[in-house]
């Protein structure tokens, strides 16, 4: 199976779940238990890291949009790590990449959260 | 090597389950690679037939269908390419669906694959339901 995910957590940090393959209608659902365990365990923010993702459908924005969306009920926030012009591509042509905060990298999107948190 | 493929007919039988997806996409990503489509033509029609096949899967798991087939047949021409998704995933019910999570992602997937293809059009059949998509390869 293509996909391999991994959860960063270091102290005092917002949980980074890096990503790589291809999430779609088979590997997304893992994704979304991801999600809900740190949402389960009090995480407020969330960084998504899809550097090394290939591959990314429908099924996965919605695992995305989920998470936002209970996130920001807890004023809470998700940002995306995302370089790759082909994945970007599909935020920009659903229109969703006016509702994520969409970096090139790690670094910049704990920034952004910094500032969040301030 | 477009011009003797013209006419040439694909054609893939499998499950209709989420662990196939892939397979369609690759077997589709294979095809589109032989017509004068761009890179992000390959790409278009590579993620338009992943959320074709994904709604059908979804569609067979709501109905109880998912030991199912779906056929994916795609049809080479000078000009243009012809993807046919055949499933047998029931009827798609929409009272069956209002107010389900998954009907955002499947909201999203019908977008997609509207703003990546030229045609499309979803006609139900027997058993199932028939989606037929058409990109064209522009002049260069």
């Amino acid at each position: 199976m293509n996909f391999k995910m991994e959860t960063r957590a270091v102290e005092s940090m917002p949980p980074i779940i890096e990503l790589e393959g291809e999430v779609d209608v088979y590997t997304a659902p893992q994704l979304k238990q991801q999600m809900i365990g740190l949402l389960e365990g009090g995480a407020t923010e969330l960084v998504v890291d899809l550097t090394k993702v290939e591959y990314l459908d429908s099924t996965a924005l919605g695992v995305l949009i989920g998470g936002l969306k209970r996130l920001r009920e807890r004023d809470g926030n998700m940002v995306l790590v995302c370089p790759s012009p082909r994945i970007r591509r599909v935020f920009e042509i659903t229109g969703l990449d006016k509702i994520f905060d969409i970096f090139n990298t790690q670094p910049e999107a704990m920034e952004m959260m910094g500032k969040e948190t301030g | 090597m477009a011009q003797s493929d013209s006419g040439a007919c694909v054609e893939l039988k499998f499950p209709c389950r989420p662990e196939y997806v892939g397979v369609a996409r690759l077997a589709i990503l294979g095809v589109a690679s032989r017509m004068r489509f761009s890179y992000d033509e390959v790409e278009d029609v590579r993620l338009a037939v992943g959320e074709a096949c994904t709604t059908s899967v979804e569609w067979a798991e709501r109905n109880g269908k998912s030991e199912s087939d779906i056929v994916l047949r795609s049809e080479i021409g000078d000009e243009k390419l012809i993807v046919d998704i055949f499933d047998e995933a029931g009827a798609r019910s929409e009272d069956s669906r209002s107010g389900e999570p998954e009907q955002e992602s499947e909201n999203l997937g019908a977008l997609l694959i509207t703003l990546l293809v030229d045609e499309v059009s979803v006609v139900p059949r027997d058993g199932g339901t028939h989606v037929r998509m058409v990109k064209y390869a522009r002049q260069r």
